[in-house]
């Protein structure tokens, strides 16, 4: 009952080597979507890829850094080797230097790397990806965080980059409206992944949930009406999902 | 563990309802109703509501119907049944496998495994986190048509035959979407409508669809909080007339827990407001009901999250004096049972 290959969704997903990307990579395979995955670890990827490939999934893994202009152009040619795109997460992100530091004395270089991947680097894809999304009419995810709201303290440069991200999806939602696509930000909650361990060095993280408790939020926003959510942010771990009135 | 406060009892299976009141030679809104106040339990009759309403007051309903959610179903790990909770779309349902009525799983199914069911080729795609007997199921076309063909309604071993889907439909079921029937408005008959509208009582609906109770029995018996989401429409014509029963002076009456969550998780800090998607709201003392004067329900297991709601609304000590009323009057539980209206002192003018 799987589509033959050209009638099947094409996502792109970001950071999918490990922790939250991971999951929606898996996620989407199992709902019968190709999947062209991307992050750093070349080994952590590709061993992804082998266990999506041997449940039979149709899966592309090109290791490389989102914020270089190179691995974005290779991403844009699985796309095109695809023949299309409905789905691109953007979900790669960069917590920066650990522990975590205060603004005050937060290295600027620092901040920049932040910025460059988690601001800079999902809109560079949205603009090199839009040509094949808006031939799908399809969606945009771009993975933000609490940390956007809280003003926590120490999570001011990573909090600081996720609320910018946060305002490129509003303002994106609403410019691409007339074009067709759909784009949302998502704030997954609190997470057993790597990242988070990496902000809390040391500390036991063991209560928080694993990825997969968001599986549930995929499924649900997956099957919203694009055009209903578009330009809305939405936290997979709240109790209510609300399509926007 | 009661994670909440809670009583903790065992339903006697002599109270456990095993058929439909029709069956047992009472009408439908012939049940019996436990009428519960600050200070006392009367026993009355369900049709009793026409004296017990006021003029003004409003009616809570839940437009959602049941559906013949039962599919029989086979894989490589045998035959078996699925039970179709939550719709997310057209071909992808949360569903709980179970090999029987009395018989829950969870079953040896893994991600990517084929179904055959009613007709339809399905894939088991992801596990529901949390809740191992629930998944999501991918169906190759709308499982809807099967339903009607080859679906009955769910049951669990306390009713030990199929009754026909009328019997598990309520007078106002109007969007079909609910895995098991949202059962407190079951005794509500055609004539009971009149006569409280003729006394100037006010319905307002809105929709829950309500997806398995199963799962609330924890492996070990106790208590699970895990509630999964669930689909929900509060329409504007019912924050409105919420808005006026209040306005008047009337009770606003929650027919049953699925119509109590749909108003509270609609309810923000701007009040109540119309509203429309999926909810998991676990209602507790710690997050008590603040849109509803009175609860009309059924009587509910003792580890259900039902009865946290319960608590939440009553309070524990008036929760447990009833429980207690119930138990010693002979009262019957389930879906086919009998039922309670839990009244609350009104809450102050200026609440929402």
């Amino acid at each position: 009952m799987r589509a033959p290959r050209s009638e099947r969704k094409v996502a792109l997903v970001t950071g999918a080597s490990r922790g939250l990307g991971r999951t929606v990579a898996e996620f989407l395979t199992a709902e019968g979507y190709s999947v062209i995955l991307t992050a750093r670890g070349t080994s952590d990827l590709e061993g992804v890829g082998t266990n999506l490939s041997r449940s039979g999934a149709d899966v592309h893994c090109v290791a490389g850094d989102v914020t270089d202009p190179r691995h974005r152009s290779q991403l844009a040619e699985h796309v095109r080797a695809a023949g299309r795109l409905d789905l691109l997460v953007n979900n790669a992100s960069e917590l920066g230097p650990t522990p975590l530091p205060e603004l005050s004395t937060y290295p600027l270089d620092g901040l920049r790397r932040v910025f460059e991947a988690n601001v800079v680097a999902p809109l560079a894809l949205v603009q090199i990806l839009l040509p094949w999304l808006e031939r799908s009419r399809g969606r945009i995810v771009n993975i933000s965080s609490d940390a956007a709201l809280g003003g926590y303290p120490r999570w001011g440069g990573y909090g600081a980059s996720k609320a910018a991200l946060d305002l490129v999806s509003h303002t994106l939602g609403e410019e691409l409206k007339v074009r067709g696509v759909s784009v949302v930000s998502v704030d997954p909650g609190d997470l057993r992944t790597a990242m988070h361990q990496a902000a809390f060095p040391g500390q036991d993280i063991s209560d928080r949930p694993l990825p997969s408790v968001t599986v549930p939020f995929w499924a649900w926003l997956l099957e919203q009406d694009p055009a209903l959510v578009t330009g809305h942010r939405f936290r997979a771990q709240a109790d209510r999902w609300e399509i926007p009135a | 563990m009661n994670p909440f406060s809670a009583p903790a009892f065992a339903v006697p299976s002599a109270l456990e309802a095993d058929r439909p009141p029709e069956e047992r030679g009472v009408a439908r809104d012939r049940v019996r109703l436990l009428l519960s106040t600050r200070t006392t339990d009367e026993d009355r009759n369900f049709s009793d509501l026409t004296d017990i309403l006021q003029p003004g007051d409003l009616l809570v309903v839940n437009e959602s119907a049941t559906l013949p959610a039962r599919l029989p179903a086979r894989s490589r790990v045998g035959e078996y049944f699925l039970h179709l909770s939550t719709r997310y779309g057209p071909t992808l349902w949360v569903a709980e496998a179970r090999w029987g009525a009395g018989t829950p799983g969870p079953l040896p199914l893994a991600v990517g495994d084929r179904i055959d069911t009613a007709g339809l080729s399905a894939r088991w795609v992801a596990e529901f986190p949390g809740i191992p007997r629930l998944g999501f199921v991918e169906f190759d076309r709308d499982p809807f048509d099967a339903m009607a063909e080859f679906g009955r309604p769910i049951r669990y071993g306390y009713v030990p035959h199929d009754y026909p889907l009328d019997a598990y439909q309520t007078v106002f079921a109007r969007v079909p979407g609910s895995a098991e029937m949202p059962s407190a408005a079951r005794p509500f008959s055609e004539t009971l409508v009149r006569s409280l509208r003729g006394r100037g009582v006010e319905f307002a609906a809105l929709t829950l669809h309500a997806g398995v109770s199963s799962l609330e029995v924890g492996p070990d018996g106790g208590a699970t909080d895990l509630l999964y989401p669930e689909p929900f429409r509060v329409p504007a014509a019912t924050v409105e007339a919420v808005a006026r029963a209040r306005a008047r002076g009337g009770r606003v009456i929650a027919v049953g827990t699925t119509v109590a969550r749909a108003l509270e998780s609609a309810s923000g800090s701007r009040g109540l407001h119309p509203a429309e998607g999926f909810t998991r709201l676990y209602i507790s003392p710690e997050r008590p009901p603040r849109i509803f004067d009175g609860l009309l329900t059924g009587f509910h297991t003792p580890t259900s999250s039902h009865l946290a709601l319960l608590a939440a609304f009553a309070g524990a000590p008036m929760l447990e004096r009833s429980y207690r009323a119930a138990l010693e009057r002979g009262y019957l539980w389930h879906e086919f049972g009998d039922s309670q209206l839990i009244l609350r002192d009104r809450l102050p003018a200026g609440a929402f």
